[in-house]
């Protein structure tokens, strides 16, 4: 994890600017890091900000911390979604694996963006009313959080995670399309329960014009047409036709 | 990479922002990316990727091209921003007649992009739609500040860090275009677009608040 070289730290706040989560306090002239709100993003190490090279970084302890880091840093790669960060293939490679089929339709709840960091207890939260509604959760060969969740079907995460701080994760599955109303009706609900944010993106197979039947359930719930979108024109092969 | 479809900002502005990628398959087509990898940026190169870059070594605004080029490997991730519907159009034209069989993600707004797909006779298989951020929105940043952060798909841009630089363009040390392309560094991916956001910068620093 990065720490601030005492010794070496003028007092001069550069790291402050750069943190993407308000993690590094500024006291009697020093900054330092504080570990319970540092995501492990590395963006204050990686950008060399310090002039003085007083951010160094120590070997991170223990799986949560790993975890921590390889979700928060987009430089790294997960070792088993093979997706740098948290990321996920979700929709851009669709045409492919065919991973959300017609339908059905997946969601991708982006937990913690844009820039609010998200505790592991609230992205249970979240998953957990996603599974309640009959939302079928993605395993861990496809997203990285379910390595934390025992139980697909729950969406509860192992305990010990659950005060761990990260720039952002993601929960990660799909449903029948007829389902998807109840899933979104409980996510109308959980956001008031949360600590943070989410940005919500529903995928889904498409008509020529890019139009789905998901679309027509968000007039119903009161949910704003969406304006954008991240297209995939099926030009990956072998084209999944499921 | 949130932001490549999440985006925040006015529509019209959006409308000049498009992201585009190279993605590989897990377990298909996962091995020896290099070669098409190279074709992609050769044609992103030709159309004019204002940025472009792979998350492995760094975008073009902060590495040499070539240096990104010898560190292509098959962890790399490739993508990059276009500026203006004709090179999407263009770009699926000839990624389209290449024929690499990589999957192509565009991402933008939506009345731009899909007709720039038809255009390029590149029918729409699977779309992800954006529904928006939920949850406590209040404690967001400003819009302003919003519109530029979420341009960096991982959030490696911190609202601060983009007061700091606002406040450097106001006070005459940094023209606008210097201050998006500082910004735009730390957006590993590539996908920040530097010109959108020294639009953004220009037209919004006699409103914006620098005070916290």
């Amino acid at each position: 994890m990065p720490v601030i070289d005492q010794e070496k730290c003028i007092g001069c706040r550069s790291c402050q600017t750069i943190c993407t989560v308000d993690a590094i306090h500024f006291k009697d002239k020093k900054c330092k890091i504080d570990p319970e709100l540092c995501t492990e993003c590395y963006v204050c190490f990686r950008m060399k900000i310090c002039h003085e090279g007083a951010i160094e970084t120590q070997d991170l302890a223990g799986f949560y911390k790993q975890f921590q880091h390889v979700l928060s840093d987009p430089v790294e790669t997960h070792g088993v979604t093979g997706v740098t960060g948290r990321g996920t293939e979700e929709v851009k490679t669709n045409d492919v694996s065919g991973r959300v089929k017609k339908g059905e339709v997946g969601l991708s709840i982006d937990m913690g963006r844009p820039g609010m960091g998200v505790y592991l207890r609230d992205a249970e939260k979240v998953a957990m009313a996603c599974a309640k509604a009959g939302f079928k959760l993605a395993p861990q060969e496809e997203t990285p959080l379910a390595a934390l969740m025992p139980d697909l079907n729950t969406g509860k995460l192992i305990d010990e995670c659950l005060n761990y701080r990260l720039l952002s994760v993601i929960v990660e599955g799909r449903c029948e399309e007829e389902k998807i109303k109840d899933v979104l009706k409980a996510l109308m609900k959980v956001q008031h329960e949360i600590d943070t944010v989410f940005s919500l993106g529903l995928i889904s197979r498409v008509d020529p014009d890019g139009h789905c039947k998901a679309l027509e359930y968000l007039d119903e719930l009161g949910i704003p047409q969406p304006h954008r979108g991240k297209v995939n024109p099926g030009l990956g092969k072998p084209l999944s036709t499921a | 990479m949130t932001h490549s479809l999440h985006r925040s900002g006015d529509i019209e502005s959006q409308k000049k922002d498009f992201v585009w990628f190279m993605y590989q398959t897990k377990g298909v087509n996962d091995k020896n990316i290099k070669p098409k990898a190279l074709e992609f940026i050769a044609v992103a190169e030709a159309v004019g990727s204002e940025n472009w870059g792979d998350v492995k070594t760094g975008p073009t605004v902060l590495c040499s091209v070539d240096e990104i080029r010898n560190n292509l490997s098959d962890k790399s991730r490739i993508r990059g921003v276009f500026t203006k519907r004709e090179q999407v159009v263009e770009f699926l034209k000839q990624i389209k007649a290449k024929d690499l069989g990589m999957s192509v993600v565009i991402a933008g707004v939506l009345s731009e992009v899909i007709p720039a797909c038809k255009e390029a006779e590149a029918t729409p298989h699977s779309i992800n739609y954006s529904l928006g951020v939920w949850g406590k929105k209040e404690n967001l940043p400003d819009e302003t500040t919003l519109s530029i952060t979420t341009m960096c798909g991982h959030h490696m841009i911190s609202p601060k860090f983009v007061k700091h630089v606002m406040k450097r363009v106001q006070k005459g040390k940094w023209t606008p275009e210097e201050g998006a392309l500082k910004l735009a560094t730390y957006c590993y991916c590539g996908i920040f677009n530097q010109v959108r956001c020294a639009d953004i910068i220009k037209k919004s620093l006699p409103e914006t608040d620098l005070s916290t």
